[in-house]
């Protein structure tokens, strides 16, 4: 090679150097905020809001929410929406999206805790609520709240109960069960070659221990303490066992418990699974379906249907708290239209006002109104101190139980040990 | 040093701008054309090393700071702990047992899967005609992600559906449909594991060992033949001893691997963030176990004293195993 040609390559090349430089350290000092809150002359500034959704099952719901969004910025110029949809792993990437400068201005959460509140992640949301507090239950606010002050605002409530396929049941001349023990040799005499009496996640164990835990009266946390291994909630546990000995509970199939294939395709008789699937239900069984609570434990305890659901947080290290309170405010408190449209348009969920509840017709009549009725009556809730951290170990511990891989009662106590730093640490 | 002349202009390149540069070829100029060199290298590799230093290094450095802080929820430095985080972690049974669970599974799988891969090795390389095929066939699976491979063997292969593979091959001997990978007792999800792992690994080390195979020299066969050396002897006395580097370093690689297992584990007993299997429970490599506890629950600290202590081990074994074996001392 000649040195000419080698002479005009070197300074090719290192201007070539040089613009791959600058570009990267362009790229990489540009602020993803900045980028959005430009101010254009005359004091028109526009902010760019990052919203983020778990990806939703049920068809057309993300299409609803960009037009929210969409509408939203109708109604405030100012301010653009930008629509995150998260397939997966949700929390997992919420939370260490939340550790970056690229995090959500407004995020909905389905687990909400008070770990949340207690890093300093979450705005109060107090002022947002004003005279339409009394419209939300308390159930719903107290889910949310933490230090006498709100954080979220829930956006759906969602119902977890006992589907059936009451032809089924009706075959075998099985009666609705009643009591755990019921709900036990239902599943087994149901079970078949090809179905299984009884789905409750893909595990096989799903949230049958802390349903059977509820329905014998205890509790996951009480009064700030780990108390899922009290004498009442061991015997629970214990009793769970029974379903898997049994081989009598679906395991591992292609979708999981909020899905509603596995009920729909005839793989089991009856699932534990959401309200939000019951259209899917409807469509694939017409009216060979009932709901009912998962059952008392015993003579003496209480039926269980569980009440969770997502809420809309706002991000307080965000750099546009105001413009996200303005659109919790605007979209989950104001536009009742849209809450509706979102709650019975594509999976049934329950509004959390009363006022949209009253007024959502398709909740009015046959098994969804039989749900929404269920909610008045049995509904548990997970404490809001149930944070990823206390939910795994005591996961695992239960899961441990119930397949048999130790004795339930010493690992349901070591894990209250073990959990109770946990939860002692949301403290706010 | 004689590769000077390599600075004398080509032919055919005259058209140069500054010959005169290039004239008294001969006289020593290495010193100019160092500092050149030494120029272009720090441009040529300045940004993939600025790249790692930063996306690699500085990450590192970061998380050993990180293990010896209280970091929940959050990744900045300053409140810190010492080594409380490590003494949690090894106060932990879950820990310890993930620990002894992976020790278990690599004492298994690496000695498996280096047999299984000598052995293709060995067969392709005494075949006459299709040898491309074959190792083209079995290396194929190595260019596929595990991801995708446990997706196929947790839906298709091993589903716990009737309609599964195995479960209808058991269905024509009249076995029950067995859930692969949810029955926790007995622990048939091994079966999954283990065939995952061997079909996904068995072909890359086998073109590993291949290569090792094509370098011995025919010469010493022909001589051993001459002696009167039959195949098995020629293969402990001859085949096996001169493969001994390239066994050292595959060895080296599938305990590193094993020991690193997260993706098979992670995505054939959990899906979408939850547990789809109580194998989710019994088993957990290191791995999966510090991921739930950074990813999970948060506890970036836990996380980071957990990498190291991993990494610890597996630069403490390879150390080890570098020493027994020589690695490395191959000029001798």
């Amino acid at each position: 090679m000649s040195i000419g040609t080698s002479g005009f390559s070197r300074r090719g090349f290192l201007s070539g150097s040089l613009l791959f430089v600058a570009g990267t350290v362009a790229a990489c000092s540009s602020d993803p905020k900045s980028g959005g809150s430009s101010s254009s002359g005359g004091g028109s500034k526009t902010t760019t809001l990052n919203v983020w959704y778990h990806a939703y099952g049920e068809a057309g719901t993300q299409q609803a929410v960009m037009r929210y969004a969409a509408a939203f910025t109708k109604a405030n110029p100012d301010i653009q929406v930008k629509v995150t949809w998260i397939p997966g792993d949700y929390s997992a990437k919420l939370n260490s999206s939340l550790l970056t400068a690229d995090a959500p201005d407004v995020f909905e959460l389905g687990d909400f805790n008070t770990g949340l509140v207690q890093s300093g992640q979450i705005a109060p949301l107090d002022d947002l609520y004003g005279a339409d507090k009394s419209d939300f239950s308390t159930i719903d606010l107290d889910y949310v709240s933490a230090g006498g002050k709100i954080y979220g605002i829930k956006q759906v409530d969602d119902v977890i109960m006992l589907y059936y396929r009451k032809s089924l049941l009706a075959k075998a001349g099985i009666a609705v069960p009643q009591t755990f023990d019921d709900l036990a040799n239902a599943a087994k005499e149901l079970t078949t070659k090809t179905v299984k009496g009884l789905f409750v996640g893909n595990d096989g164990v799903g949230n049958a221990p802390d349903n059977a835990i509820w329905s014998n009266g205890g509790d996951l946390i009480k009064d700030g303490k780990a108390a899922f291994a009290s004498p009442e909630a061991v015997e629970a546990v214990t009793a769970c066992k029974r379903l898997y000995d049994d081989k009598s509970v679906l395991l591992g199939y292609t979708t999981d418990w909020w899905d509603a294939s596995a009920l729909t395709q005839g793989a089991t008789a009856m699932q534990w699974g959401g309200l939000w699937s019951m259209p899917d239900m409807t469509k694939a069984l017409g009216d060979d379906f009932g709901v009912a609570p998962w059952p008392a434990f015993k003579a003496g305890g209480k039926p269980v249907v569980r009440l969770g659901g997502w809420a809309c947080l706002v991000n307080a290290k965000g750099k546009n708290v105001e413009a996200a309170k303005k659109y919790a405010r605007w979209l989950w408190i104001e536009q009742t239209d849209l809450q509706k449209d979102f709650s019975e348009s594509y999976g049934f969920h329950v509004p959390p006002r009363k006022s949209v509840a009253a007024a959502a017709d398709k909740l009015q009549s046959g098994p969804a109104k039989e749900t929404v009725d269920l909610v008045g009556k049995y509904a548990f809730t997970n404490p809001n101190t149930w944070s990823n951290a206390v939910s795994s170990i005591y996961g695992a511990a239960a899961a441990k139980a119930m397949t048999g891989q130790g004795d339930p009662a010493a690992l349901l106590t070591a894990a209250a040990e073990k959990a109770q730093p946990e939860i002692d640490k949301q403290r706010v | 040093m004689e590769t000077e002349p390599q600075a004398a202009p080509l032919p055919g390149t005259t058209r140069s701008a500054t010959p005169s540069r290039t004239a008294a070829p001969g006289v020593p100029r290495s010193r100019r054309t160092d500092w050149r060199a030494i120029g272009v290298f720090a441009l040529m590799t300045a940004p993939i090393l600025i790249g790692i230093g930063i996306f690699k290094y500085v990450a590192i450095g970061w998380s050993f700071l990180l293990s010896f802080s209280k970091a929940d929820r959050s990744i900045s430095l300053g409140h810190w702990v010492g080594f409380a985080n490590y003494s949690q972690l090894l106060g932990d049974p879950d820990f310890r047992k993930s620990i002894t669970q992976i020790v278990l599974f690599t004492l298994f799988i690496v000695p498996v899967t280096f047999a299984a891969s000598l052995g293709l090795a060995l067969m392709v390389h005494r075949i006459r005609r299709g040898r491309a095929l074959f190792r083209t066939t079995f290396l194929i699976p190595a260019a596929v992600s595990y991801v995708a491979g446990s997706l196929v063997w947790k839906m298709c292969l091993f589903s716990s559906l009737p309609g599964g593979l195995a479960n209808t091959v058991g269905g024509w001997f009249g076995a029950s449909p067995t859930p692969w990978l949810q029955q926790v007792s007995p622990p048939v999800y091994w079966v999954v594991i283990v065939t995952l792992r061997l079909w996904l690994q068995v072909g890359f080390f086998m073109i590993l060992l291949l290569a090792g195979l094509q370098g011995i020299p025919k010469e010493i066969y022909e001589a051993a033949e001459l002696d009167g050396a039959t195949g098995w002897r020629k293969l402990r006395r001859i085949t096996l001893p001169l493969l001994r580097n390239t066994s050292v370093a595959v060895l080296m690689l599938l305990f590193i691997a094993a020991f690193q297992a997260f993706d098979e584990f992670y995505n054939l007993f959990t899906g979408g963030g939850a547990a789809t299997s109580g194998a989710a429970t019994a088993v957990k490599p290191p791995l999966v176990y510090l991921y739930d506890k950074a990813l999970g629950d948060q506890n970036y600290g836990l996380g980071s004293a957990g990498s190291f202590v991993v990494t610890g081990l597996i630069v403490l074994v390879t150390l080890l195993q570098g020493r027994l074996t020589g690695f490395g001392k191959s000029e001798e």
